[in-house]
């Protein structure tokens, strides 16, 4: 099944993806590309984040802006009103969500379908207005400075530089972290509720702890993905951070790769993050950039409707020789078992 | 008590009394099947005993230990396995994650050890075997034919390793020589010592497999015997007819 060959060009791919990911900062031409690559792989963080819920249990949130909000926020104020270490308080931060997200994932993972997209949605509007009237504590619709961590002598191009590894190094803890439960029993149990969760607990799954634990996992990781964005964008507007917009970019992106596949999110945020960045330079000012993505979007789910990775490695396998599509088996199997 | 015992079984859905005040006992180690008209509560009694619905009143015990309204993950640890009417697996898991899904971890950290260690996927494996598709075991679940699908679903219920199973109607839709190997596998497990209790419409395998029929009627049981007493029994008889 799994030749040593197939081994071998999966290790060199993942070797020439991380040689990419350290390189890339010195191969970006200017500041600019270095600032955009900044913005895609913090995308492809969030993306991935979103994924340990989305991708495993097929529970759809559109709302997980609101832990990279508050993930963000917590970072921020932690730092100005308490004075903690900026990386102290981007872990803390990171664990207040975690905690906060154990009352709020039971009771949203009640509900399923698009019931669960909704209530996903109804939490993000709800932190916004609180973040934007809330002026005393969060700055309220003035936004909210976040110091840099880095001393001033470390200038704009540096400072991206430094926080293009910092993603890389989160990204790559979260993918090892994805691959692991991908393989585990738990992982098993993820993927028998995303099919058929009424099924899976006729077998003994625990579905509300799976569940439970698999969301606050995706919040832990993205109030990380939150905070360490806030530290290298330096500023926090309610409007943003708490946006809709924000959350269905991490499904889109998601769902562009491939939900299924370990790479997806970060395949579909590179995508999305660039053609975003090109439609707009294309366009300028105007809104065309939006109907150029809805345009690509559209393409993709008509035509790759399980996502990027799927349909690529669908034309390989095709490509392979011997290799005979699943229906033939079937065929021939159906035979023997009519003559059984 | 051994066995499954439910006393004064009660759910609504609506104005509908889909099982009203049923109570009736399934001794350990019989074949028990579960007959009558279609709306007269079977697969609603079934799902309240596997609580996947909670009733609103009543109770199930199980070996004497109330399982009444919990959850239903603890009632499969409990021991009880089901299949659906119409047959449930994972459509885009292979048929051996289909049988993977429900080994048990045990423990947190061991739940996050591998799910194809070599001793469950041997298991795995040496089920699909018993029921014949072993040779299926790397395609998905969509794309078996139903019969299989059927089969498959009988695998993972065994899986998990339940000493009494619940089949939905295990012959609907299913061709006669596959009928006739389910009442096969059924009488094997239940020689091993696992009871069963089937719902089932196909009148000639209830009859032969069964050693105790129970009849159900407006969400409640009118009659129950051995199979030969119950299908000469006037009470059924009018069930079915509409006397």
């Amino acid at each position: 099944m799994r030749s040593g060959s197939e081994t071998f060009v999966k290790a060199a791919g993942l070797v020439g993806l991380a040689g990419l990911v350290v390189a890339f900062p010195g191969l970006a031409s200017d500041p600019f590309v270095l600032s955009v690559g900044v913005v895609i792989i913090s995308y492809a963080v969030l993306a991935t984040a979103w994924n340990f819920v989305g991708g495993f249990t097929g529970y759809i949130s559109l709302g997980h802006a609101a832990y990279s909000g508050l993930g963000g926020y917590a970072t921020g104020l932690l730092i100005l009103r308490a004075d903690v270490n900026p990386w102290v308080a981007l872990l803390l931060g990171g664990l207040v969500v975690a905690v906060l997200a154990v009352p709020v994932g039971i009771a949203a993972l009640r509900v399923r379908g698009a019931s669960f997209v909704i209530v996903s949605i109804a939490l993000v509007l709800v932190l916004l207005l609180v973040f934007q009237s809330w002026e005393s504590v969060t700055g309220g619709s003035d936004g909210l400075r976040v110091p840099r961590p880095f001393d001033a002598d470390v200038l704009r191009p540096e400072q991206h530089q430094r926080f293009f590894h910092l993603h890389a190094v989160l990204l790559a803890v979260m993918l090892l972290c994805w691959w692991v439960i991908d393989r585990s029993r738990f992982g098993m149990g993820l993927k028998a509720i995303r099919e058929d969760e009424d099924k899976a607990r006729s077998l003994g799954v625990p579905t509300v702890r799976y569940k439970l634990a698999a969301f606050v996992v995706s919040a832990f990781f993205t109030a990380l993905g939150g905070g360490l964005y806030a530290l290298w964008f330096g500023f926090l507007d309610p409007i943003f951070q708490f946006s809709i917009l924000v959350g269905s970019n991490m499904v889109l992106m998601s769902l562009l790769g491939g939900v299924r596949s370990l790479f997806g999110p970060l395949v579909g945020a590179v995508v999305v993050g660039y053609a975003t960045e090109f439609f707009k330079a294309q366009y300028g000012d105007t809104q065309m950039h939006l109907v150029a993505m809805g345009v690509l979007l559209a393409v993709v789910v008509l035509f790759l409707p399980d996502g990027i990775i799927p349909a690529v490695r669908g034309l390989l396998a095709r490509l392979r020789p011997g290799q005979a599509s699943i229906r033939e088996v079937t065929q021939e199997e159906l035979a023997a078992e009519v003559r059984r | 008590m051994n066995g499954l015992r439910v006393a004064g079984l009660t759910k609504s859905f609506g104005g509908v009394r889909a099982v009203d005040e049923a109570s009736v006992t399934f001794r350990h180690g019989r074949i028990n099947a579960l007959i009558g008209p279609n709306g007269s509560g079977k697969t609603t009694f079934f799902n309240c005993v596997t609580g996947m619905v909670k009733p609103d009143a009543g109770t199930v015990t199980y070996h004497g230990r109330d399982i009444t309204g919990r959850g239903a993950h603890k009632i499969a640890h409990a021991g009880i396995g089901r299949s659906f009417q119409l047959c449930r697996v994972f459509p885009r898991l292979t048929a051996v994650e289909n049988l993977l899904a429900a080994v048990r971890p045990g423990s947190v950290l061991r739940a996050l050890a591998p799910a194809r260690l070599k001793a469950d996927v041997d298991r795995a494996l040496a089920l699909l075997t018993r029921v014949g598709i072993e040779h299926l075991a790397d395609v998905e679940a969509r794309d078996l034919s139903y019969g299989q699908q059927k089969l498959l679903e009988l695998a993972g219920v065994l899986m998990a390793d339940p000493e009494t199973i619940l089949l939905d109607e295990p012959a609907g839709g299913v061709n006669p020589a596959l009928i006739e190997r389910i009442g096969v596998l059924v009488r094997e497990l239940n020689a091993e010592g696992r009871t069963f209790l089937i719902v089932e419409h196909n009148m000639d395998l209830v009859m032969s497999l069964s050693d105790h029929v129970v009849v159900f009627d407006r969400g409640r049981p009118i009659a129950e015997g051995p199979p030969d007493a119950v299908r000469a029994d006037p009470v059924v008889l009018a069930a079915y007819l509409g006397g």
